[in-house]
């Protein structure tokens, strides 16, 4: 008889496998996936510059920040997030199959894609930077160190956010697409394209109580050192977020776990 | 050695279904082989899932300290959308193997469906399925294999393979399995467990259990 592994070598080896099957299933998709992955984020940032120029022609100018930098970390940011919280949804319907292996708990898919995204943000982020350096745009990160504590606080609120969508989204097959639906305006309320700040007070004073919005603005006063947030952003208000929806979302796991292993 | 204690188990599907499962205490003896005869929906195939932690029970607790495989036979298990080779890579290395490649070889060489064993699972058969299923299991070392009906699909050529499989693992490892042809039974296993109305009876000879199964259940 050989000997049983403890609860945790089981758990690293689930997510170990788990990890290779998403990788290769999200980068191997189709044959133009890692194009797409680049290019979406390129276009995206062209499409904002044009939409600025169009609409805002007066608002060209970000204090403390140049333009088209502010836009990327802002983007990045936004999509870590966004992203994050996003592909938890279906993530155990797409392996329900593999659920039949008691090794497997309902929750290991949700966060092992959760870990993918990051890996694939964090990575192109990384190869939009370098190539924005080798092209001497003002590309500038002030704080380094918090720069990438930020990139992980916006990683764990998208990761508390998953974790209750993608519960929610399971009980109820509905709400995923009520979700992905009202989610779709969050990259204007944000603040990623226009600064909030520049909007009439009655209009950012409601839309900086959405912690994306904060989160980004934190994000990016760690990149340019002369940024100014409104003052009403802060980390405290954040760190709750993040706690919150950790907490509630682990909990809806924790309380719906066998209902989710017989979806 | 697989302890059953106070074991019930129902479904909610629709409402409140009556108990299949109705209070089971049990002890399966390690390196003991039992087949599980009852008539069709008298919880067999639930037993089997309960003891290979595929299920929950609603009540009481099944604890073990041998290394069980997952039911073979059943048709789960497998992604629909991944290759037989990823497959077979990725519950590898869910348990742990050091070397990933040599479990896929192994598969490949007993599975025998050739090319398809590159070609998304979901283009499959039932019969290659079946065949890579039972391939995967056996590439494992467990302690105690189960068995839903596993030997019955595929051709015959892969059923007599199968067959021979099961009884080769005889002796390192035991075999609890359901299935309603009294010459695989007879064949592999000595105990038996017989199903009737939510209660479990256990014999230490399968032709008693056989036997009580077909003069009970008429």
């Amino acid at each position: 008889m050989q000997p049983q592994r403890t609860p945790l070598q089981v758990t690293i080896s689930v997510w170990y496998a788990l990890f290779v099957r998403e990788a290769l299933s999200r980068t191997t998709a189709d044959r133009m996936a890692w194009f797409w992955m680049l290019v979406e984020p390129a276009a995206a940032v062209l499409v904002f510059i044009a939409l600025r120029a169009v609409f805002f022609g007066n608002l060209r100018h970000i204090d403390g920040a140049p333009t088209v930098p502010w836009m990327l970390v802002g983007l990045f940011g936004f999509n870590l997030i966004s992203n994050v919280m996003l592909r938890g949804i279906g993530a155990m319907d797409a392996n329900k199959a593999l659920f039949s292996y008691r090794q497997i708990k309902p929750i290991d898919p949700v966060v092992v894609r959760f870990y993918v995204e990051a890996l694939l943000v964090t990575f192109i982020f990384l190869l939009f930077m370098l190539v924005a350096v080798a092209l001497e745009a003002p590309v500038q990160v002030d704080k380094p160190l918090e720069a990438v504590f930020m990139w992980f606080i916006l990683w764990l609120l998208g990761v508390g956010l998953g974790l209750i969508f993608s519960a929610v989204a399971s009980l109820v097959p509905e709400m995923g697409k009520v979700i992905r639906i009202l989610s779709m305006p969050l990259l204007i309320i944000s603040g990623v394209i226009i600064p909030l700040q520049t909007l009439p007070v009655s209009f950012s004073d409601i839309l900086i109580w959405n912690p994306i919005a904060q989160a980004i603005e934190l994000l990016r006063s760690e990149f340019f050192a002369n940024y100014r947030t409104m003052p009403q952003v802060s980390i405290n208000y954040i760190v709750i977020w993040v706690l919150g929806t950790l907490g509630l979302g682990l909990l809806l796991h924790l309380r719906f776990e066998r209902l989710f292993k017989r979806l | 050695m697989i302890k059953i204690d106070k074991l019930f188990k129902r479904y909610h599907s629709n409402g409140v279904s009556p108990w299949i499962l109705n209070g089971i205490n049990m002890t399966i003896p390690t390196n003991t082989s039992v087949g599980i005869v009852g008539r069709n929906g008298a919880g067999k195939s639930t037993l089997l899932r309960l003891i290979g932690g595929m299920d929950q029970p609603d009540r009481g607790t099944i604890t073990s300290d041998s290394r069980i495989s997952w039911p073979i036979g059943l048709s789960g298990g497998l992604q629909g959308s991944m290759t037989g080779r990823q497959n077979v890579k990725f519950v590898a290395r869910m348990h742990g193997s050091k070397d990933v490649n040599e479990v896929a070889r192994l598969v490949e060489e007993f599975a025998e469906i050739g090319d398809a064993f590159d070609r998304p699972v979901r283009s499959y058969s039932s019969g290659m399925r079946s065949r890579l299923n039972f391939g995967l299991s056996l590439a494992f070392d467990f302690d105690v294999y189960l068995s839903d009906e596993a030997t019955s699909v595929g051709d015959r050529l892969f059923k007599e393979k199968a067959t021979k499989a099961f009884r080769d693992k005889v002796g390192q490892a035991s075999i609890i399995m359901v299935s309603h042809s009294n010459d695989i039974l007879l064949d592999l296993c000595q105990s038996g467990i017989w199903l009737s109305k939510g209660e479990a009876t256990w014999f230490d000879d399968i032709r008693d259990a056989i036997k009580a199964y077909n003069d009970g259940d008429k």
